[in-house]
């Protein structure tokens, strides 16, 4: 049997037996949309920037973010350390980056759960996708694959410091990311010096190229950016990991 | 067979802690047969001990049997260490400067207080901790160069009962197969018999969250076994587990033992090192202070003991006054140890020096000397954690 497959499978088993992990990030979406939709949904009714959709496809990325922001895998690292059952793991003949990618994997395929039932209710609020289905498919692919970077960081900080409120902290700076970035307007209408904080953080890139799937359909520029920012995040999130992992244990 | 002679009640039975074991291994023991290869001397467990130079020496003199020097080769030993020493961030030394050879196919104790290194030792052994000098072989593979080799060899049931809670115990024993390289029904299969040699079949298909500890413990030490390996290693087994399991506990390893697997375990329970071990290292602040059989050991201590009980104040006196009398003395909280050759023959004596002396003895009494008497000579302190022990 595959161990990286083994892995995994032990990793859904192990999310499907702790709903508590999983239904955050379903709430958590769904209630920003529906209450942002619910106080600017008016306010911006026929704004320029919507081409003619409802706020509600503006802020489905957002929405779609939150779905895929999960930091279980991490808490669950901690447990695992704490209780003894990463041992096992260690101690086994097995490669230690196959520890850390089951893990992701099962992150992946949650990912891929969570950001289609958003994507879903988004469509019941009448969100139409310009990109059309195939649009659809790279939306919940790109969202769920970043979800798994910044997941990286939380099974980082997990195997650096072993401690549950270190790993909280991966969460926690989420939300100055989200609110430095054009999460409830376009870039060009916030105040200037939010513009130039915007510019520096990646999840701006990731908002805005998910974003233009729903909003515009295929445009290579915002597409590209977060792509770019989508697979740089994952290379220095997840290297750092394969590193931590690998000398775990002063080795 | 040496096995027979090793396994005699006398090593099973509920042995006082002064019941001398010397009949069992005193026991006539078959010379390696002339197809034994140069390997098995170190197999037969009961030789090992004591004779297994001599042993070899004789094989030696079979001509063509043996052409290489037995002694020292690294795959000779199941575990080889060397200067083992380990510091961590902040200077402090949990393990320094660890030497020790445990043979293949015996149970061999690593004994010691908590915090004195026996966790250390064992994680570095098992290829979890990183070494800051020195060198270690296991199952004949050096752990910092060949960890991966290390791993397929030896079996790992640490302290904390690492499980998963959520997992059934036939889940987290299917998945420690497949870990292992089985394929899905060679790890069934493996699974089923394990859960039948730990007696958890009916338990089987429950979280192992439900689990009472005896159950944990013994689901722990099945999943070390799913791939048959050389070496075990079993970091303090029974501790916190009730009188009962611990001698479930016991019996399985005796039962994994039997069946080849050389085992390497630590504890802080002098009964049990005296009952399971067939050799034993007392560790104490990280360096071993004793090695030996527990008899060896036991000898090893002069003769007899005699504990007199004093008033901490009269101590130093006490002290003072038997100095001549025995070879040494331990003073444990106004408790004097007293190493004698002849224990019933010294008790007037100790009375009058003591009369003499001024000094009243609380209590008195003579005795064999104990595991804990070795240890208390070897580190000048009593084994904490003692009075929980249990007698099998």
């Amino acid at each position: 049997m595959n161990v990286l497959w083994l892995l995994t499978k032990r990793a859904v088993r192990e999310a499907i037996r702790t709903p508590e992990a999983t239904v955050p990030l379903l709430f958590i979406p769904v209630f920003f949309l529906v209450v942002n939709l619910g106080q600017f949904g008016e306010a911006f009714e026929g704004a320029s920037w919507l081409r003619g959709q409802s706020y509600a496809a503006f802020q489905l990325p957002v929405s779609l973010i939150f779905a895929v922001i999960g930091i279980g895998s991490g808490l669950a690292m901690v447990a695992e350390i704490e209780n003894g059952y990463f041992d096992k793991f260690l101690v086994a003949p097995i490669s230690r980056v196959h520890i850390l990618l089951g893990r992701l994997g099962a992150d992946f395929l949650r990912n891929l759960v969570t950001g289609s039932v958003v994507l879903f209710i988004g469509l019941i609020l009448g969100v139409r996708i310009r990109a059309g289905v195939v649009g659809a498919v790279v939306l919940i692919l790109l969202a769920a694959f970043f979800g798994v970077a910044y997941g990286a960081s939380a099974i980082l900080i997990a195997l650096r410091t072993g401690n549950t409120q270190a790993v909280n902290l991966a969460s926690l700076i989420f939300f100055p990311l989200l609110f430095l970035s054009p999460n409830g307007v376009p870039r060009e209408n916030m105040q200037g010096w939010l513009q130039v904080a915007a510019r520096f953080n990646p999840i701006t890139y990731v908002l805005e190229g998910t974003r233009s799937l729903v909003i515009e359909g295929w445009r290579g520029g915002p597409l590209l950016a977060c792509l770019l920012v989508t697979a740089a995040t994952a290379v220095v999130l997840l290297g750092l990991s394969v590193r931590a992992m690998k000398s775990y244990g002063d080795l | 067979m040496a096995e027979a002679a090793k396994k005699t009640p006398a090593k099973k039975a509920p042995a006082g802690r002064t019941t001398a074991k010397t009949v069992a291994k005193a026991a006539p023991r078959k010379a390696p047969a002339k197809k034994a290869p140069a390997k098995a001397a170190p197999r037969k467990r009961a030789a090992a001990a004591v004779v297994p130079d001599e042993v070899l020496a004789e094989v030696r003199e079979v001509p063509g049997l043996i052409d290489a020097p037995a002694p020292a080769a690294p795959d000779r030993w199941a575990i080889e260490v060397a200067g083992l020493r380990k510091s961590f961030k902040g200077g402090v030394d949990a393990v320094n400067g660890v030497d020790l050879r445990v043979r293949e196919g015996e149970v061999f104790g690593f004994l010691g207080p908590n915090g004195a290194g026996k966790t250390t030792t064992v994680r570095m052994l098992c290829t979890l901790l990183g070494i800051t000098d020195g060198s270690a072989y296991v199952a004949g593979h050096d752990v910092v160069r060949e960890p991966a080799a290390v791993r397929r060899r030896i079996g790992v049931a640490l302290q904390e009962i690492g499980l998963d809670p959520l997992q059934t115990a036939r889940e987290l024993l299917t998945l420690q197969c497949g870990l292992y390289g089985m394929n899905a029904a060679r790890a069934t299969e493996r699974a089923n018999e394990l859960l039948d040699l730990v007696g958890l079949t009916e338990a089987a298909d429950r979280r192992t969250k439900t689990f009472s500890g005896g159950m944990k413990r013994r689901l722990d030490l099945a999943s070390a076994l799913v791939h048959h390996p050389d070496v075990l290693f079993l970091d303090e087994p029974t501790t916190g587990l009730d009188p009962a399991s611990r001698a479930t506990v016991w019996e399985e390893v005796r039962r994994i033992n039997d069946a080849g697997t050389t085992v390497f375990l630590t504890t802080q329970y002098l009964e049990e090192a005296d009952q399971l071990c067939d050799r034993l290292a007392i560790i104490d602040r990280g360096r071993i202070v004793a090695e030996g059989t527990p008899d060896e050991l036991k000898a090893s201590m002069g003769h007899d003991v005699i504990t007199v009980d004093v008033a901490d104040a009269d101590s130093a006196a006490a002290r003072e006054a038997l100095a001549t009398l025995a070879q040494r003395i331990v003073d444990d909280n106004g408790e004097l140890a007293l190493y004698v050759e002849n224990g019933a023959e010294c008790v007037p004596e100790v009375v009058r020096l003591l009369d003499r002396a001024g000094v009243s003895a609380r209590s008195l009494s003579v005795s064999r000397p104990t595991l804990d008497d070795v240890f208390l000579q070897a580190t000048g302190r009593r084994l904490e954690g003692d009075e929980e022990e249990v007698s099998a």
